[in-house]
């Protein structure tokens, strides 16, 4: 095993402990447990519509996400224009 | 701020001017000319009251007494775990007429424009109080129902049961109500349940004190919303073109390549039977110093089911009033409806496999049809002590569907003791791998 590989390990127990800890947490308190109106509630949508232009290329990241990815993150606002 | 000595801004054309759509629309019910100035007929149309959209009061129980239709006594239940009321003289069982088909609510969402309320979901006047005085119709006493908590009251003359039916103006009395399907030994059960898979580091306190038995059933408060929507969103979204690593082999490094794209969307979409919480207080979600989010997380309720109001439903249980008038809950409803837009558009932009950052929403509320409910819920309660007063721990059973969530009050040296332990196990094992491979 390399020695980079070795120091990772040992961050094991630290990081162990934390999640531990606040999955036991959330268990019982389960505050991160809410309505979730966007599944359970009768919604009828039309087909989406929309488009798509290419504006630009980045070459060589080593992000493996676009930055701000939020496409799952229905909850958090963005800016909010006026029609 | 505009200064008021300034003159009038430079003429505009007719289509903007005085009178149009571009004017800032004047206060509901105001004139421009004093109505006592005009010819009597025209004075009694401006002067006759505003059609309610949906007028749900109803006239047969107006004078605060439920009679059972056909013995005529006041002595009646909901009959548990049903939608009936039962006469407990003459064991007459008979039940309210549901409010979906009574009131065409299922129908036409994507023809709504505008805001439409019930009658029961009207503005609270500023200046109603809680506590209301009957004339008790049977024999005349003078009763006191306190609507912040209760919706029925006996005659302490004449044992006559009185109900607060007509609607008024506090906002106590909703357009429809759900009545208990799930009994109170059901829910003792579904909570002991709950709390017996929390046991281990649960607040010592509360578990010597846990007594399920002393679940109330409460009917709280909410706005039901259909909603007629359109909503745009714009961000960018990336599509991965190449995948390459440089470097030897220590020293590997994965790099990618991707096409940019400025993606828009638009959704049209209508929602039938969302709840708001339309108390204030129950409606403040902040897990820091309440467990509201709790009973937030047991809706939805079947409320497609719910029937007419009658106060009978909530003799023996207790009840919430409302304090929100729809403005109040506008901004909560255009939160969630936009949530809603981002999860209907997200199977539109699965090609973006390195993810999209949507930037810019927008959100045309063309119409809402709003309904004020009562919804029926079993709550447990227990105080934690602790600084700024404490923490309220609920356990909620949705009294419908018996949906059960809840707070338990956790013994932190004993779950953080236990985090640690376990870190240290984990890290002794990462020490002897570590040591043994160099």
């Amino acid at each position: 095993m390399s020695d980079d590989g070795g120091l990772w390990l040992l961050a094991a127990g630290p990081a162990g402990a934390t999640a531990l800890y606040w999955a036991l947490y959330r268990y019982y308190r389960n505050t991160d447990k809410s309505h979730a109106f966007e599944r359970e509630t009768a919604i009828e949508a039309k087909p989406v519509t929309g488009s798509e232009t290419k504006v630009d290329e980045v070459t060589g990241t080593r992000e493996t996400r676009i930055k701000g990815d939020n496409v799952r993150n229905y909850r958090d606002r963005v800016n909010r224009v006026s029609s | 701020m505009s200064d008021t000595r300034t003159p009038p801004p430079v003429p505009v054309p007719p289509v903007t001017g005085p009178g149009s759509p571009r004017d800032v629309p004047p206060a509901p019910g105001s004139s421009p000319i004093d109505p006592t100035t005009l010819p009597g007929p025209i004075r009694d149309e401006l002067q006759a009251p505003d059609p309610v959209a949906i007028d749900t009061a109803s006239a047969e129980l107006k004078d605060g007494v439920n009679r059972c239709p056909k013995c005529g006594s006041t002595d009646i239940r909901p009959k548990a775990g049903t939608d009936l009321l039962v006469c407990l003289y003459c064991r007459n069982e008979w039940n309210s007429a549901r409010v979906e088909e009574a009131f065409g609510l299922g129908v036409g969402i994507d023809q709504l424009h505008g805001t439409v309320m019930a009658s029961g979901a009207r503005d609270i006047a500023a200046d109603a109080a809680s506590l209301m005085t009957f004339k008790c119709s049977a024999c005349g006493a003078e009763v006191t129902i306190n609507t912040a908590n209760a919706m029925t009251a006996r005659c302490h003359w004449c044992r006559h049961v009185l109900g607060v039916n007509e609607q008024i103006a506090n906002g106590a009395v909703p357009d429809a109500v759900l009545p208990f399907h799930i009994k109170k030994d059901d829910a003792v059960a579904r909570i002991r349940q709950f709390v017996d898979k929390r046991r281990l580091f649960a607040l010592k306190e509360f578990k010597e004190q846990f007594t399920p038995e002393n679940v109330a059933g409460v009917y709280l408060p909410y706005m039901i919303v259909d909603a007629n929507v359109s909503a745009a969103v714009a961000g960018k979204g990336e599509i991965k073109t190449r995948e390459y690593t440089r470097g030897s082999d220590n020293d590997k490094k994965t790099y990618y390549d991707a096409d940019v794209y400025q993606v828009d969307r638009q959704v049209d979409f209508t929602v039938d039977d969302l709840p708001l919480e339309s108390s204030t207080e129950r409606g403040n979600l902040d897990t820091k110093v309440n467990t509201n989010n709790i009973i937030n997380t047991i809706l939805p309720f079947d409320t497609k089911n719910a029937v007419n109001w009658n106060a009978s439903y909530l003799s023996g249980f207790s009840s919430e009033k409302r304090n929100s008038n729809v403005a109040n809950l506008q901004p909560r409803l255009e939160d969630e409806l936009l949530s809603i837009a981002r999860s209907q558009v997200e199977d539109s932009v699965r090609r973006y496999d390195r993810g999209v950052r949507w930037e810019q929403e927008q959100i045309d509320v063309i119409g809402t049809r709003w309904m004020s409910m009562y919804l029926p819920v079993w709550l447990y309660s227990y105080h934690q002590p602790g600084r700024n007063g404490g923490m309220l721990h609920y356990i909620a059973v949705n009294g419908r569907t018996g949906e059960t969530m809840g707070s338990v009050p956790v013994q932190q040296w004993k779950l953080l003791m236990t985090a640690i332990t376990v870190g240290t196990f984990l890290e002794a094992i990462a020490l002897w791998i570590v040591g043994h491979s160099s």
